[in-house]
């Protein structure tokens, strides 16, 4: 008798297993709207990668018990086209949206996110103006404040006394250079704004004001990557007399590193990672492992940070699931150190811990060279690449 | 000042060369088909794509990338004229709709062949810079690519002034009817301006992977700076084009250094606006040009 209660007992429990097992195991579709064609592809393309990362990664880690999906459109670069994106997206059903690039783009498609009540994280628009539409559902991992810190930071560590700002006439890349110029100017130093088009395929005539009226320490761009190219192509031809040449985003990169050798030596820009790739924890080494066997390279600043935002996501999801909570609310409890440094969100969905570092290309190398406590090598300076 | 003003007079001048090879391919097809190939940017960046292909894989020089691009894009800009041959009813129209689709297919050919990456030649000898009397400063490329776009269009100039098939060009763009009578075989005049502007294209796009940036999305921005100025020149006018595109370029030059560069390309559209309003027909567009 009591062999065959305890069989029973035995046999039960198993079916419990199974039963609640197959009851938790969930699978989950994650949207994706990207832009990976139009003027934005390069940018898109490489948040998409680091999301594909973390979808895979999480598939892995959670093998057996739920799985992920990513189902993903491309805005083609066009805010209408990402609002259609996010709306057929939310359609389908998924449960929450990760990706978007551009401030411009990524403001509609959030509002329609917003709307159909999902959950948008991104680290592809840091204009102040996103977070302050009051939306609970908005979260982001990077913003311009943690930009202007590395740049304005690494300006006073030159001693920089005047400085030219040529900036792209965006919304985020003028609320940057924007802010740079205030911090500096409170510092006592002179600064020249010059704005562009994102048409100017020409850069001689601006550098050339620069070399000739401003006669900078230091000349700060911000835009993206064909615009540094131009603006590198005419200040090699013109040879202003300045001490260095700092950008911020999609210029210290290894792809840059390896484009345009000619251009790039001694020029600064934002950098989470050296080049190459140097990762100590066991998470980015992961990381770093599964990116360059989905993509045959190493990973980028671009990757690192779709990576990061699909991650945290993913956890505030399995955490929403185990609680019966919202996907919002436990992604605003978020504390996690990540591959870009510690991540909460406060209640606008920013992320006040958000820092940026600066990283030089040396010798076909992105070395990193401020803050002092994240620095991997020193400073050529001066240094300009020609 | 002087030397500001001088740099900006140089720089606008080599833009504009850079404009001019870029559209005087469309000005070409406009002219003798009325049609508007708004897949031409894209056929200028084929070649220019395909420049980099030779160059980065096989470390070829760019310009030695020059038959192999000449024979795609050609193909490519014979099967653009055979599909507008198809067209039957509300050419105009139609070939717009037509050729737009076809840039955007292009487009993303490109973009899945070579992804969205941004290039541009790495041969020093193009990048090295050119000083002329201590005060203007070029890249090689620029300066190489601008004398050889001159020679270019005088060669297309002459050949459309001189030669039997270029008469017979500007025979069809002034009166189609007229010119079909005079023995002029219309099929086959327009292919051959179509495979002319194909070549034309090729030049244009090695000229621009040697002196600026490449990425997927630039085609369309060309197709738009080449019909600005086809439209300012005056249909199908040569001389006019390369007027036209160096007025744009000076005029985007000087904005950029005497008052903002983010207002470049307003100049450049007040310039079109206003040779619109004073000559509608564009600056070398009289009446012979337009009507069919």
């Amino acid at each position: 008798m009591i062999r065959r209660l305890t069989g029973l007992a035995a046999t039960a429990a198993v079916a419990l297993a199974i039963g609640v097992g197959a009851a938790q195991a969930k699978d989950f579709v994650l949207g994706e709207q990207s832009p990976l064609s139009g003027n934005l592809a390069r940018v898109g393309q490489g948040m998409h990668e680091g999301i594909s990362v973390a979808i895979d990664m999480a598939n892995k880690q959670y093998a057996g018990k739920h799985s992920f999906k990513l189902e993903t459109i491309d805005d083609e670069t066009s805010p209408a086209k990402a609002v259609a994106a996010v709306e057929k997206l939310a359609g389908m059903g998924v449960v929450a949206l990760t990706g978007g690039y551009g401030s411009n783009i990524i403001g509609p498609a959030s509002e329609a996110a917003n709307k159909a009540g999902l959950v948008y994280i991104t680290s592809g628009g840091v204009t102040p103006e996103l977070t302050e539409r009051g939306h609970k559902t908005f979260f982001r991992i990077n913003n311009t404040d943690g930009y202007a810190t590395a740049m304005i930071g690494l300006l006073e560590e030159m001693k920089a006394k005047k400085v030219s700002v040529v900036y792209l006439n965006k919304e985020a890349t003028s609320n940057l250079a924007k802010s740079v110029q205030r911090a500096l100017a409170g510092k006592g130093v002179t600064v020249g704004m010059h704005e562009f088009d994102g048409a100017t395929n020409d850069f001689k005539p601006l550098v050339n004001k620069v070399k000739l009226q401003d006669r900078p320490d230091v000349v700060a761009m911000v835009g993206y990557e064909n615009d540094y190219v131009g603006i590198l192509r005419a200040a090699k031809v013109l040879k202003p007399d300045v001490k260095a040449m700092v950008g911020v985003w999609s210029l210290a990169t290894s792809q840059m590193a390896k484009e345009f050798p000619d251009l790039m030596e001694n020029v600064y820009g934002t950098s989470m990672l050296p080049y190459p790739v140097e990762f100590t924890a066991p998470e980015a080494q992961e990381f770093a492992k599964t990116y360059k066997t989905l993509f045959g390279k190493e990973p980028d600043y671009l990757g690192q940070f779709g990576y990061v935002q699909t991650k945290l996501l993913i956890q505030a999801i399995l955490r929403a699931d185990a609680a019966g909570t919202g996907i919002a609310d436990e992604l605003r409890k978020t504390d996690e150190p990540t591959l870009i440094g510690r991540v909460t969100f406060n209640e606008k969905g920013d992320n006040p811990n958000f820092s940026h570092r600066m990283g030089q290309h040396q010798k076909g190398k992105v070395v990193l060279v401020w803050p002092a406590d994240a620095a991997n090598g020193k400073a050529v300076f001066p240094g300009v690449p020609w | 000042m002087l030397e500001l003003t001088l740099q900006a007079l140089f720089s606008g001048l080599l833009a504009g060369g850079y404009y001019a090879t870029v559209a005087v391919g469309l000005a070409l097809v406009f002219g003798t088909m009325r049609v508007i190939n708004l897949a031409h940017g894209e056929l200028v960046l084929l070649a220019a794509y395909i420049a980099y292909a030779g160059e980065s894989r096989y470390g070829l020089n760019p310009v030695l990338c020059i038959p192999f691009a000449l024979v795609v894009v050609c193909a490519s800009a014979a099967i653009v004229y055979a599909l507008l041959a198809r067209i039957e009813q509300d050419r105009e129209m139609n070939s717009l709709i037509l050729t737009f689709g076809l840039g955007v297919i292009l487009t993303n050919l490109i973009l899945m062949t070579w992804a969205a990456d941004i290039h541009s030649t790495t041969n020093a000898w193009m990048l090295d810079s050119v000083v002329l009397a201590d005060t203007l400063f070029a890249m090689r490329s620029e300066v190489v690519f601008f004398v050889a776009g001159l020679a270019l269009m005088a060669a297309v100039h002459l050949w459309l002034s001189r030669s039997w098939q270029g008469r017979a060009v500007r025979a069809l763009s002034s009166n189609r009817n007229a010119a079909k009578l005079m023995g002029v075989d219309p099929s086959r005049t327009e292919v051959l301006s179509f495979l002319v502007a194909g070549a034309l294209s090729t030049f244009a796009g090695i000229a621009i992977y040697t002196g600026k940036t490449i990425y997927p999305a630039l085609g369309h921005v060309m197709t738009v700076k080449a019909f600005i100025i086809t439209v300012l020149a005056g249909m199908g006018s040569i001389p006019g084009v390369l007027i036209g595109a160096i007025m744009i370029g000076v005029i985007e030059s000087f904005t950029v250094t005497y008052a903002a560069a983010s207002l470049q390309e307003l100049a450049g559209m007040v310039l079109f606006l206003v040779v619109l309003f004073v000559a509608p027909s564009g600056l070398f567009g009289g009446k012979k040009a337009l009507p069919r």
